[in-house]
């Protein structure tokens, strides 16, 4: 196997992988997994690359935009199709339906604006695209600077979930009622769990523009490979969720050579299925407690 | 009158069940009506295809409507059904006759092959499981060419035939008709039962499932399994239908339109996918016109009726004509003795608690309690909020696993079994908030407990027997006794979500007491209640007494003082004391340390409540 594709295969995966540190980001304080995530990466993807693309602007600068346009569209997101559903019942999954109408709304208004050709667009300043050999492994630097960044990101993310705001959002998760009574408003928590979210979403969508190419393409893509990270990752779990995204990058990159798309899809997808048989909860999760 | 005949005609009057007949009827002469004045292979053509469309969005309506699961794979599962069908006819040359059972049961088994991974976890995990097979199914068609002949698809599938002469559009429209009319009764027969029961409550409550015996994993697959098989079934009478199928009779927007028309109609009604797939066809030219916004339109529509319509196009047109519809009161009906034997003999149980413990993270919610129960006695949990009573209830019934220790049953150790389990062994409970079902009314709320005192399985029930009939029959009249047991009677029709807090408990009793229970754990029964509804639950807990053990959780002490044999008081997880009430409440140790200021407080809400 040439090691070029493994380090391919790792880079993609990270971005799987930090699309699962997404879901889990809202899974935490909301319990909602949302099913448009997916479009809020792709349509940071866009913003970045068209900001980049059509406007010139510098690399920070379009990545800011498409930050900004993520949080805007979590917080739309939040206001009509998942705070109004919470209100009604907190505990119901009619989120499911309303997150993925969504979705479908985002998915095809970005479409009709845009058209379907995908973007390029190019890594910021030091790095690029351009490959080198690195001990022999043919590689370039951009790719090298989101496995990084993806560690990184982890690592932040897990530090963060042990400071004292970290441990107030997870009570939030584990009971509302009382986290209420401690001074915390899960309304206003979930809302900024979502365009914070929106934000980390529109954020991975222009550190995987150069990558994979802005297009609308990108949206259902990343969610069934986000959701497969999460899965056999373990929901909750950001560390599982990274080792699980490399595990999908690399199992893509050997098939690659060996199957044609829809073999591989199947592949991947009869091999989630026995992770989920055999670990209901995925490879790092544990069992949520049940609340009655 | 009798009572025994004034039950009757109440069970007949509050029957649950909606009059089938007539809709078979009226179906059926719509079909036969149509198949005769009909004669345009166009339209019959049409009308064969909302017909398929039918039996999907029904069999989706019972998953997604019913249980609550969304699936995204309904287009795959079509698919799945056409093409082996399709394949085994055209390429095996198999009659219609046995290659439309194949379909239906590959699309079963290929289902639940699929599904039941991600039905053990959650909705979501379904969900998306669902919309990764929708991917994978769209590629193999298109890959898999040795099998499915790839993008050229399945080329002349022929009609059925009877004695070697095929059927004509006519007689193959009238086939389809009749499997959905079948289809149709399968469905409303299993929502009406106690299966239906369980689904809406895994639907809307679990917990309610659960504490009345309903299994979640096997009652989400019942579900599945038949929502895959009737979409398997409409597969094969959409393959002969349109004679090709290719990858593009496929598309993921497809398993999303099922979703829409289920939706539209109404999510969890009888009628709703059936009045939202006729919408959808009697709008077509809008569609076609907006085809590159259909997506869009979808999207909107989904998101607008979740939000503004949850329960569609019937659920409004249902709530306009209930608001006429009369109320009786249940006035006079003192049956609350005819009935309440007639589960047979059950025999109080003896509960033993041996050392269990329980953690949350690092918090001992329980530790090392121990506990004696003696059969058909009344046994009090008190203690301050936060002091694990609770949690002990929920290790008891099942609904916690425990880290250490054992919970004896009738001298026969239940823990590690589940919650479903436990209360099939007699174990009933109530909850700290009432867990119903609110958009059912309270009868059926209370005929939810008794989930497991019904034997008929699924397909005794599709068909109708005498013992699915008869057991339904026994439930309603036991519901009907356990409500005026309780003081409900009145209510019977209201939906259980009306009710005031109150009431809304004794509802949960009465459900927990059709279960047959031999120990009723109740969690904080009184919390809520008026005076003259504490007065009918202290009536209430001594005649229950003498058929099952009571352990109950409670703050009103003087009503643990008149009723209870034992008390164990509970502090931070542990047992502070444990004894006969007199003795309990005089130890110095319970008074110095939280009952003596307790006491004082608990008497005086009690005397400042309305």
């Amino acid at each position: 196997m040439d090691p070029a594709l493994l380090l391919a295969g790792i880079a993609s995966g990270s971005l799987y992988g930090l699309v699962a540190v997404g879901f889990n980001i809202l899974l935490r304080p909301t319990n909602v997994f949302n099913l448009a995530q997916g479009e809020i990466v792709m349509l940071g993807g866009m913003i970045g690359a068209s900001a980049a693309l059509g406007l010139a602007m510098p690399w920070i600068a379009a990545a800011g935009l498409a930050i900004l346009a993520g949080g805007i569209l979590g917080l739309i997101e939040e206001t009509v199709a998942v705070a109004p559903v919470l209100r009604r019942s907190a505990t119901g999954t009619a989120w499911v339906t309303t997150t993925l109408a969504f979705s479908l709304i985002t998915s095809n208004l970005v479409g009709h604006i845009w058209g379907p050709d995908p973007l390029k667009m190019n890594p910021p300043a030091p790095l690029s695209m351009a490959s080198f050999d690195l001990l022999g492994v043919r590689t370039n630097s951009y790719q090298l600077g989101v496995i990084l960044v993806a560690i990184l990101i982890v690592i932040l993310v897990e530090r963060f979930y042990r400071t004292r705001a970290g441990k107030a959002v997870q009570a939030v998760a584990e009971d509302r009622e009382a986290a209420l009574l401690r001074g915390i408003d899960p309304d206003s928590l979930s809302r900024w769990s979502f365009i914070l979210g929106g934000g980390f979403a529109g954020l991975i969508g222009v550190l995987a523009a150069p990558m994979l190419n802005a297009s609308t393409d990108m949206g259902p893509l990343l969610l069934l490979k986000g959701f497969e990270a999460t899965a056999v990752g373990g929901v909750g779990s950001n560390r599982g969720a990274l080792v699980a995204g490399y595990m999908l990058g690399l199992s893509e990159a050997i098939g690659a050579s060996l199957l044609t798309p829809g073999y591989q899809q199947a592949s991947t997808f009869i091999l989630l299925l026995a992770v989920l048989m055999i670990r209901p909860h995925g490879l790092f999760g544990h069992q949520e407690v049940r609340h009655v | 009158m009798s009572e025994q005949a004034q039950m009757t005609s109440f069970t007949t009057q509050y029957q649950v069940h909606h009059k089938l007949l007539p809709a078979v009827i009226g179906c059926a002469c719509l079909f036969v009506a149509f198949a005769l004045l009909v004669k345009s292979d166009y339209w019959l053509f049409i009308a064969t295809q909302i017909v398929c469309y039918l039996i999907v969005a029904i069999g989706l309506n019972l998953l997604a409507g019913y249980t609550g699961q969304i699936s995204l794979g309904h287009g795959a599962l079509l698919a799945i059904g056409a093409y082996a069908t399709a394949l085994a006819m055209v390429d095996h040359g198999w009659s219609f006759w046995a290659a439309a059972p194949l379909g239906t049961a590959v699309t079963a088994l290929v289902g639940m092959v699929m599904a039941l991974p991600a039905l053990r976890v959650s909705t979501w995990y379904f969900a998306l499981i669902t919309l990764a097979f929708s991917d994978v199914v769209n590629g193999m068609l298109g890959e898999w060419a040795d099998f499915t002949h790839a993008f050229a698809g399945v080329v002349g599938i022929p009609m059925p035939s009877i004695d070697g002469r095929p059927l004509d559009a006519t007689q193959f429209f009238l086939l389809s008709s009749a499997l959905f009319i079948v289809c149709f009764v399968v469905v409303a027969r299993l929502v009406q039962s106690r299966f239906g029961r369980a689904m809406i409550a895994i639907r809307d409550n679990p917990s309610a499932a659960l504490a009345s015996g309903a299994p979640l994993l096997r009652t989400r697959m019942l579900a599945f399994s038949l929502s895959a098989a009737m979409a398997g079934l409409a597969g094969s009478l959409f393959a002969v239908q349109k004679t090709v199928v290719t990858p593009d009779d496929f598309p993921l927007e497809l398993s999303i339109f099922f979703l829409v028309v289920v939706r539209l109609g109404g999510a969890g009604t009888l009628w709703g996918p059936v009045v939202g797939t006729l919408v959808f066809f009697l709008v077509p030219q809008l569609l076609d016109s907006l085809q590159s916004w259909r997506m869009l339109i979808y999207g909107v529509a989904l998101l607008g009726l979740m939000i503004f319509a949850p329960n569609g196009l019937v659920g409004a047109a249902s709530r306009l004509f209930a608001r006429g519809r009369k109320r009786a009161a249940l006035e006079g009906f003192s049956g609350s003795n005819i009935l309440i034997g007639s589960t047979g003999s059950v025999e109080p149980a003896s509960l033993a608690v041996r050392n269990l413990t329980k953690r949350f993270g690092g918090v001992t919610a329980v530790n090392n309690v121990s506990l004696d129960v003696q059969a058909g006695t009344v046994h009090a949990i008190v203690g301050p909020n936060g002091s694990g009573k609770t949690t002990l209830l929920n290790l008891i019934s099942g609904f916690y696993r425990r880290d250490e220790g054992q919970v004896v049953l009738n001298e026969i150790a239940v823990s590690g079994r589940n919650a479903a389990q436990i209360a099939r062994l007699g174990v009933g409970r109530t909850f700290q908030t009432p867990k119903l079902l609110p958009s059912l009314t309270t009868l059926e709320n209370t005929m939810l407990g008794g989930y497991a005192a019904e034997k008929a399985s699924p397909l005794e029930t599709v068909i109708g027997l005498p013992r699915a009939l008869r057991d339904q029959n026994l439930t309603g009249r036991r519901a009907l006794a356990y409500l005026s047991f309780v003081g409900l009677a009145n209510r019977l029709g209201d939906a259980a979500g009306e009710l005031p807090h109150g009431q809304q408990r004794l509802l949960e009793i009465a459900r927990a007491l059709l279960c047959g229970p031999k120990l009723i754990l109740l969690d904080e029964p009184a919390a809520g209640l008026s005076m003259s509804e504490l007065d009918r639950l202290a009536a209430l807990l001594k005649s229950i007494r003498s058929r099952a053990t009571i352990v109950i959780i409670e703050h009103h002490l003087d009503l643990v003082a008149n009723l209870c044999d034992t008390v164990t008081v509970m502090d931070r997880g542990a047992v502070l004391a444990s004894g006969t009430p007199s003795t309990v409440f005089s130890d110095p140790a319970v008074i110095k340390a939280y009952m003596g200021a307790r006491m004082v407080n608990t008497q005086e809400t009690a005397v400042a409540r309305p």
